[in-house]
C-alpha cells in the first residue's frame, strides 16, 4: 500500500509537471481525461469486479452534477463540499437504486439501468428549481491568488480534477485489492458460489453499486466545474454507452487501463472533427463520427481484446516465455 | 515476480508520460502577435444553433453575417485582410455553447467572438471560457439580455440589442400611453431572458394579470393551447404579451389560430418573437397576426423605401442566392458591419485591447440600420437604447401606427422612457465603411 501510495505522488508530480508545459487546449483536455478516468473506474467497480451491468451511469453523472451545482448556486456552499456532497448523496441515490438493481441481473438491469439514462436528465425539464433546458450555472471563481496572474482557470480545473482523479483511483485500488475486492470477485464469477462461502450476496451488490454511483456522482460534479454549467444536454445516452465503452476498451476487470480509455473518449471527437475536415468540415460528419467511431472501437475491443490491453500484453509475454522456454 | 509486474509496468507508464511531457513541452509556443490576426486574414468566431428546435431561425446568422463578411472581402477585405468567420454550432444547448466557444478560442485560435447568440448559452459560455479573463473581444452578442452590458462583469462584451429590461419598459409605456387600465397577460420563458422582460415590466410598473413563465423548451403547441384554455380565456385579457422566441410565438399564434381566439385589444410581440416570416414559416396564418403591436429596433425587412434594407437585401441575395431574407438576417448583416467598423477603428495592426478600446471610443458613431442611438463609451457596453412601436399588417411587416414612426429610448435600469426621433448615419457608399 505504501508502494501504491509513492506511485500515485510520483504520478501526480508528473502530472504537474506536464500540465505546467503544455498549452491551454491539452489542460483542458487533460482534466476532461482526469474527470472519465473517475467515470469508467466506477464502471469497472460495478460491472468487473461485482458483475452487475449499468447503462445508466451518465444519468448518474448528471444527478453528481446537479447535486454539487445546486450546493454551490443556491447553498453556497465551498467548492470541495459541494464534490464531497455529489459523491455522498448520488451513492445514497444509488444505494436506493441498487436495492431495485440486486433484485435483477443481465439484460434487466441493463434495460433497468439504460431507462434511467433516458428519463432522469430531462426530469430537470419538469422542475424550475434545475433550470429546465438551459440548466443552472456553478461558479467555479477563481484559481487562488497565491498561483499568480497568469495561472489560468483551466489549469485549476486539470488540477482539481487530477487530484480528484489520483484520490479515487488510490482509493479503488486498495478496495479493490481488499476483502471486498474479493468478495465482489467472487460474486460475479459465481454468485450461488459465492453464497454458500457466507457471502451476503445481496448486501454487497448494493454496496457496490452504491460506490460506484458515489464515484459517478463525483465524476459528474467535476465534469459540471470543467463546463461551469449543468443542464440535461451535458449527460446524453450517448455518455453513458461512451462510459462502457471507455471501460470495456480499458480491461473491464482491471483498474490499470482506465487511463487508456479516457484518453481515447477524449481522443476521438478531436479525431473525429480532423477527418471531417478533410471531408470539407460537413457538420453531419463532425456530430455522428465520433459515434460511429466509439462503436467501432467497442466492437473491435471486444473481439480482439476481450479482457483489456493489459491482460493482452501480459498473455503475449507468457506465450513468448513459454515460446524461449 | 507476479507481485512486481504492476510496478514495472507502472515505471513504464509514468516514463512514457514523462516523455510525452517533454516532447509536448518542446511544441513551439504561442506566437507574440495577436491570435487569429495574419497578414492576410482576420480570424472571427461564431457559436449559433445550427441544429435543433430554433436552427431554422437562428441558424440564419452566420451565412447572414459571411454574406456581408464576404461583400467587404471581395472588395479589399479590412486594409488588405480578409475576414474569415468561423461558426459553430451549439444546438442552443449551453454546454454545447461552452464547447464551441473554448474549440474557438483554443483550437481555431480566432481574434474575436462576433454575434454569439442565446442569453443562456452565452452566458454559460462567456463564464466558462472567462473571455474577460483572457482579453478576448466578445462583441455584438445576439441576445438582449440587460447583463451582457455590464461591463464590470464582462469587460470584453459588447450587447448590441437593446435590452430586454429596455423593450419591457417601452412596452409598458406604449401601453400606459395607449390602453390605459386594461387587462394585460405576460408570456415568458423561465430564464434570465424572460426574467429579464418579468423585471422590466415591475419597473415600469405594469402589473400583468396573468403570468404564464414556462422552461425552456415547453412551448409546444399543446402546451399553448393549455395556456390559452386555462389562463388567457378564463381572465379575459385585453392585451397578451408575448415575450419569447419565435418559437413560443409560433406556438401561441398557432394554437390561438385552431381555437379561434384573440385577446379583446389583440396580441403584443417582443421583438424576439416578432418576425413574421419565421412565424409564417412556422405555419402561422398571418391574419392572426394582423393588427398586432410589435417592436423593433430596426426598419421592418419589407420595407423598400429603407436604403439599409434595399442594400442588404441585395448583398443576401448575391452570396447566399435562393434564402428568404428576414429580420434575423438583416440583424446578422448589420452586426457583420458594425464588426467591420470596429476592425477599421482598431487600426492597421489591430490588437484585442485595441478593438475593444476603438469600440468604446467610436463606436458610439458607427453606422448601422439600427434607429435608436448607439450608447458606447468607455463607460458603456450598451448598444442600442430603445424601439419604435409598430402594428403588423396584413401581410406581415411591422409598419408605423398612422403613418409615424414613434421611437423611445430608455436605459436598462430605474431611467425613465423617453420619447425620440431618429437618430442614424447614411449607409456608407456600396455598403463598405471608410472610417478609421
Amino acid at each position: 500500500m505504501r508502494k501504491r501510495l509513492l506511485l500515485f505522488i510520483a504520478l501526480g508530480w508528473v502530472l504537474l509537471l506536464i500540465g505546467d508545459r503544455v498549452d491551454e487546449l491539452r489542460v483542458y483536455q487533460g482534466a476532461s481525461i482526469a474527470v472519465y478516468v473517475i467515470a469508467i473506474g466506477s464502471i469497472i467497480l460495478l460491472t468487473g469486479y461485482s458483475g452487475q451491468i449499468s447503462l445508466g451511469h451518465g444519468a448518474l453523472m448528471a444527478f453528481g452534477g446537479y447535486v454539487a451545482a445546486l450546493c454551490v448556486a443556491n447553498a453556497s456552499l465551498p467548492l470541495w463540499f459541494a464534490f464531497v456532497m455529489a459523491a455522498l448523496v448520488t451513492g445514497i441515490f444509488g444505494g436506493v437504486l441498487g436495492f431495485a438493481a440486486a433484485r435483477l441481473s443481465g439484460p434487466y438491469l441493463a434495460g433497468t439501468t439504460l431507462a434511467l439514462a433516458v428519463g432522469l436528465p430531462s426530469l430537470a425539464n419538469q422542475f424550475s428549481i434545475l433550470g429546465g433546458e438551459q440548466g443552472i450555472y456553478l461558479d467555479p471563481g477563481l484559481p487562488p491568488a497565491s498561483l499568480g496572474e497568469s495561472f489560468s482557470q483551466y489549469k485549476w480545473f486539470f488540477w482539481i480534477t487530477t487530484l480528484a482523479a489520483l484520490i479515487t483511483m488510490f482509493w479503488l485500488a486498495n478496495i479493490l485489492h481488499s476483502k471486498y475486492g474479493r468478495t465482489w470477485r467472487a460474486l460475479r464469477s459465481n454468485d450461488v458460489a459465492a453464497q454458500l462461502c457466507g457471502v451476503h450476496t445481496g448486501r454487497q451488490k448494493v454496496l457496490a453499486f452504491s460506490l460506484s454511483s458515489g464515484l459517478a456522482g463525483l465524476a459528474g460534479a467535476l465534469l459540471v466545474l470543467t463546463i461551469s454549467t449543468v443542464s440535461p444536454s451535458a449527460f446524453p445516452l450517448s455518455l453513458s454507452f461512451a462510459l462502457v465503452t471507455g471501460a470495456v476498451v480499458s480491461g473491464i476487470y482491471d483498474l490499470k487501463g482506465v487511463m487508456l480509455g479516457a484518453v481515447i473518449l477524449v481522443v476521438i471527437p478531436e479525431i473525429a472533427d480532423s477527418v471531417a475536415s478533410r471531408f470539407g468540415d460537413s457538420l453531419k460528419i463532425t456530430s455522428t463520427l465520433p459515434g460511429l467511431l466509439v462503436s467501432a472501437l467497442l466492437i473491435l475491443a471486444v473481439l480482439f481484446t476481450p479482457n483489456g490491453p493489459g491482460e493482452k500484453l501480459h498473455h503475449l509475454r507468457h506465450k513468448r516465455k513459454a515460446h524461449s522456454g | 515476480m507476479i507481485r512486481n509486474t504492476p510496478k514495472k509496468r507502472a515505471l513504464f507508464a509514468s516514463a512514457v508520460i514523462a516523455a510525452g511531457a517533454m516532447a509536448l513541452s518542446t511544441m513551439p509556443a504561442q506566437a507574440a502577435s495577436q491570435p487569429g490576426i495574419t497578414s492576410t486574414e482576420i480570424k472571427l468566431g461564431i457559436t449559433s444553433p445550427l441544429s435543433g428546435k430554433v436552427a431554422a431561425v437562428y441558424g440564419k446568422i452566420p451565412g447572414a453575417m459571411k454574406a456581408y463578411f464576404s461583400h467587404v472581402n471581395d472588395n479589399g477585405g479590412v486594409y488588405g485582410r480578409k475576414i474569415n468567420l468561423i461558426s459553430k454550432d451549439d444546438a442552443y444547448v449551453p454546454t454545447l455553447a461552452v464547447k464551441a466557444t473554448n474549440d474557438l478560442i483554443m483550437k481555431d485560435k480566432v481574434f474575436a467572438i462576433v454575434g454569439a447568440l442565446g442569453t443562456a448559452n452565452h452566458l454559460a459560455a462567456l463564464r466558462s471560457a472567462n473571455l474577460s479573463g483572457r482579453g478576448v473581444p466578445d462583441l455584438f452578442v445576439n441576445t438582449g439580455f440587460s447583463g451582457f452590458a455590464d461591463k464590470a462583469k464582462y469587460k470584453t462584451t459588447f450587447a448590441v440589442l437593446p435590452s430586454y429590461v429596455m423593450e419591457a419598459k417601452i412596452m409598458a409605456k406604449y401601453i400606459d400611453d395607449n390602453y390605459k387600465g386594461k387587462k394585460v397577460a405576460l408570456i415568458v420563458q423561465d430564464d434570465d431572458f424572460g426574467l429579464d422582460a418579468v423585471a422590466g415590466f415591475a419597473t415600469a410598473g405594469l402589473k400583468p394579470e396573468v403570468t404564464i413563465k414556462f422552461p425552456t423548451g415547453a412551448d409546444t403547441l399543446a402546451a399553448a393551447q393549455g395556456w390559452i384554455t386555462g389562463k388567457l380565456k378564463p381572465a379575459n385579457v385585453d392585451i397578451a404579451i408575448i415575450f419569447a422566441t419565435t418559437t413560443t410565438s409560433a406556438a401561441v399564434l398557432g394554437a390561438a389560430a385552431g381555437l379561434q381566439y384573440r385577446p379583446t385589444v389583440g396580441w403584443m410581440l417582443g421583438s424576439v418573437g416578432g418576425d413574421s416570416n419565421t412565424l409564417r414559416a412556422g405555419g402561422v396564418p398571418l391574419a392572426i397576426l394582423n393588427g398586432a403591436i410589435g417592436t423593433s429596433f430596426a426598419p421592418d425587412p419589407s420595407d423598400a423605401s429603407d436604403e439599409y434594407v434595399t442594400f442588404f437585401k441585395s448583398i443576401y441575395a448575391k452570396y447566399v442566392p435562393g434564402s428568404t431574407f428576414d429580420l434575423t438576417v438583416l440583424q446578422g448583416m448589420n452586426s457583420a458591419m458594425l464588426t467591420v467598423q470596429a476592425l477599421r477603428a482598431a487600426g492597421k495592426n489591430p490588437t484585442r485591447a485595441g478593438l475593444i478600446k476603438a469600440i468604446e471610443t467610436k463606436g458610439a458613431k458607427f453606422a448601422s440600420a439600427g434607429f435608436t442611438p448607439l450608447r458606447y463609451s468607455a463607460n458603456s457596453h450598451v448598444g442600442y437604447s430603445g424601439y419604435w412601436i409598430g402594428k403588423y399588417s396584413a401581410t406581415g411587416s411591422l409598419q408605423p401606427i398612422d403613418g409615424k414612426r414613434v421611437l423611445y429610448t430608455t436605459d436598462s435600469g430605474s431611467g425613465a422612457v423617453v420619447s425620440a426621433t431618429i437618430s442614424r448615419a447614411p449607409l456608407p457608399t456600396n455598403g463598405l465603411p471608410t472610417n478609421s
